[in-house]
């Protein structure tokens, strides 16, 4: 059981996973079904949860367990409970045809991952050979490329609630980032992140409920009455 | 101590409204809150300069000249809205118009009344933070705190259009912020390998300052952009603005003066943290181009829109934009004079700007439209002191002289002369003089003019105490500034040029 000490499996792993992630979030651009789309943040929230505990176990710091918890209480369980409940309660299954559609979206999806990359390139210095800053190089990535897609979800699709999760998205790619920069941000940020994220979507979760009842429709681009 | 309280205030006045749910016990709440509110503020801005920066819990909280500055303009303008707010309310209330929006689940009157009381609170709790909070993460999780505050506020009154006004400021509001985060984890990265912390001081904006010069150049950069796009989106700078419109004609008057005088120095406050370390480690030209470009834009942004503007209401938020693009212009102008002028800048916008929504707030309620068209002209005739002010306010606003936002934008414009940004200056004064003449024609047609017979505007005490009592303020202002806030501006100003 040698190989569970050593860290160069463990940034293996991560590297992996975040690849997965990476996978998913794609997956949830053509995705047009919302119940869908919020069990991909659930098992992507998942997946994060389990590369923070990695970072935690092979880097030995503790305070990444408890993020690591949260992320799966909150992100992972309670978020997709909440947003599943009120798919149920306004009764609204599926996202209309966005504004691009699906195939293209997957393929611009595919060319903001390489604007991740070209971008994470500038944080890669070669000189420090370490696997560490090889590491960093991966997610981070991964991170900027989940922030770029998610940033176009919310541009891209019309319902309240996808652009919910477009913007939850986002945050995940941030959380990432955080997590493979610099193993987390001082644990009270974290906390203070995620308490902001949690009110966020209960506030957003209202809005959605209120439009819904006000417009009877949920479809976004029908809020068309400000004007100049 | 004093640190504490500050926060302690506000954050007892909520629950205390919310429980006590009778409707003058909450009105008494609020203003008793924030009268104490600006008490400790001024008491820290005294003790700020006396003997310098004030921290407490280990710098976890820290209060220097810049600080105190922000936290005095915001402990200011809430209460001066608070005191409209009792005139503003009451008057929605005997005209029944919470009852009319039951239909659309507005909800009857005391509930709305302590969702109010209860919201504006917490809402200003989360401003004190913003300026209290030394960790930088800290930082952003209380602007985003003013966000999910405010949100509600915007969609008070339950309209469908509040509604979309709420949702456009949530979700344009959560993106802007979401990059302010991502700057914010760069910035932390980018000083990692500096500090080699991982404890809660690694991103303690008094700890990161002085090691600002070592940090990593490209990731700072980087961070920087981020960070102006998201605290700019919260400040409303073009191309970001597009919320402010709809949320600030949207929300009930006094919170719209709170988004519009207070929460845009928050989210300048957060960017001036981030360009003081920026400058730091990449030399002010970065930072200042990219600065002096967003501010140029925003300004050219709100002259179309005031020139052909036809709601009052919007022709604010214009306004607002239009100024904080002048706030950010000054940053980006840079040297001493640009700084101390975007500094007076606030000062000025915030004791100037609620009056602008009062008189605003008292025409809409009196001609119930907020559409020139309908409102007729001569409005002079029917309330003579709102009209009066309006005019007055009008003036300050734009920057005429003898008022004190002349003297601001006089100073951003010599430190445009003296940096060498001739054309930026000349294209500045263009911008100015359009705005201010599209404003004045604009409300001289609302309030002077013929007598359209309206019937005379009822007086109300505390919606006419706020009026009168601001603009005796502004006009003071115009000819005094009291020599302690002059001397705080100058602390803070001393702050962004040399960190300390």
């Amino acid at each position: 059981m040698t190989f569970l000490q050593d860290p160069e499996f463990g940034d293996r792993i991560i590297t992996l996973m975040a690849a997965l992630v990476l996978v998913l979030q794609i997956a949830a651009v053509g995705q047009r079904w919302l119940v869908s789309s919020i069990r991909i943040f659930a098992v992507q929230s998942f997946l994060l949860a389990t590369i923070a505990g990695i970072i935690a176990y092979f880097n030995h710091a503790g305070h990444i367990y408890i993020v690591a918890l949260l992320t799966l209480i909150l992100k992972a369980g309670l978020l997709p409970w909440l947003l599943e409940r009120l798919v149920n309660r306004i009764e609204i299954r599926r996202e209309i045809e966005p504004l691009i559609n699906a195939p293209l979206s997957i393929l611009i999806a595919g060319c903001l991952t390489l604007v991740g990359y070209v971008v994470a390139e500038s944080f890669y210095h070669p000189e420090e050979t370490s696997v560490r800053a090889a590491l960093g190089h991966n997610t981070l990535a991964v991170a900027i490329a989940l922030f770029l897609i998610g940033f176009f979800t919310v541009l891209n699709r019309r319902k309240a609630l996808s652009q919910v999760l477009g913007l939850l998205s986002l945050e995940n790619g941030l959380f990432l980032a955080a997590i493979s920069l610099t193993y987390g941000m001082p644990l009270i940020v974290e906390l203070g992140i995620f308490f902001d994220v949690l009110v966020a979507v209960m506030v957003l979760g209202i809005l959605v409920f209120r439009i819904r009842e006000a417009f009877d429709s949920m479809d976004v681009s029908k809020l068309r009455k400000l004007r100049e | 101590m004093i640190l504490l309280w500050l926060l302690i205030v506000p954050l007892a006045a909520s629950p205390l409204a919310f429980f006590l749910r009778r409707r003058p016990v909450m009105e008494v709440v609020n203003l008793a809150a924030f009268a104490v509110l600006l008490c400790l503020a001024a008491a820290l801005g005294i003790q700020v300069l006396r003997s310098g920066p004030v921290s407490l819990w280990d710098g976890f909280f820290y209060a220097d000249a810049l600080s105190a500055l922000v936290i005095l303009l915001t402990a200011f303008v809430a209460l001066v809205c608070s005191i409209y707010a009792v005139g503003y309310f009451r008057h929605e209330e005997r005209n029944g118009v919470f009852q009319e929006n039951e239909a659309v689940g507005g909800g009857n009157a005391v509930p709305k009344l302590r969702e109010y009381y209860a919201l504006t609170p917490l809402f200003v709790f989360s401003m004190i933070l913003v300026a209290l909070a030394n960790n930088l993460g800290i930082l952003w999780v209380a602007i985003e705190g003013t966000t999910l505050a405010s949100v509600f506020l915007v969609m008070f009154y339950g309209r469908e259009t509040s509604l979309e006004a709420a949702w456009k400021y949530a979700i344009i509001g959560g993106v802007g912020l979401s990059m302010a985060l991502f700057g914010t984890i760069l910035t932390y990265y980018s000083a990692h390998q500096v500090l080699a912390t991982n404890t809660l001081a690694g991103l303690n904006w008094s700890v990161l300052v002085g090691n600002a010069a070592q940090f990593d150049k490209p990731t700072m950069r980087l961070a920087f952009i981020l960070i102006l796009l998201g605290y700019g989106t919260k400040a409303g700078i073009a191309p970001m603005h597009t919320w402010k419109p709809d949320a600030y004609s949207e929300a009930p008057i006094p919170g719209a003066a709170m988004l519009a005088a207070a929460v845009l120095n928050c989210a300048l406050y957060g960017l001036v943290r981030f360009y003081i370390l920026s400058a730091k480690c990449l030399g002010p030209e970065f930072a200042s181009h990219l600065l002096i470009l967003f501010g140029l834009l925003s300004m050219g942004v709100a002259v179309p829109f005031i020139l052909v503007q036809k709601s009052f209401r919007r022709m604010l938020a214009y306004s607002s934009i239009d100024h904080s693009g002048i706030m950010v212009l000054g940053l980006g102008f840079g040297g001493p004079l640009g700084i101390l002028g975007m500094l007076l800048h606030m000062t000025f916008h915030s004791i100037t700007k609620p009056l602008l929504f009062f008189c605003a707030g008292n025409v809409q309620q009196h001609v119930k439209t907020d559409l020139f068209r309908e409102a007729k002209g001569g409005l002079i005739h029917s309330m003579p002191l709102s009209g009066a002010a309006f005019l007055m306010v009008t003036l300050a606003v734009t920057g005429a002289p003898p008022f004190s936002l002349f003297l601001s934008e006089f100073t951003i414009l010599r430190a445009g002369f003296r940096g060498g940004y001739l054309v930026l200056a000349i294209l500045f004064i263009i911008f100015l003089v359009a705005i201010f003449s599209g404003f004045l024609i604009h409300i001289a047609n609302l309030v002077l003019g013929p007598d359209p017979g309206l019937p005379p505007a009822e007086i109300c005490r505390w919606k006419n105490s706020s009026v009168v009592g601001l603009a005796l303020v502004i006009i003071v202002m115009g000819f005094w500034i009291p020599a302690p806030l002059f001397r705080l501006i100058q602390g803070a100003a001393g702050i962004v040029m040399n960190g300390r």
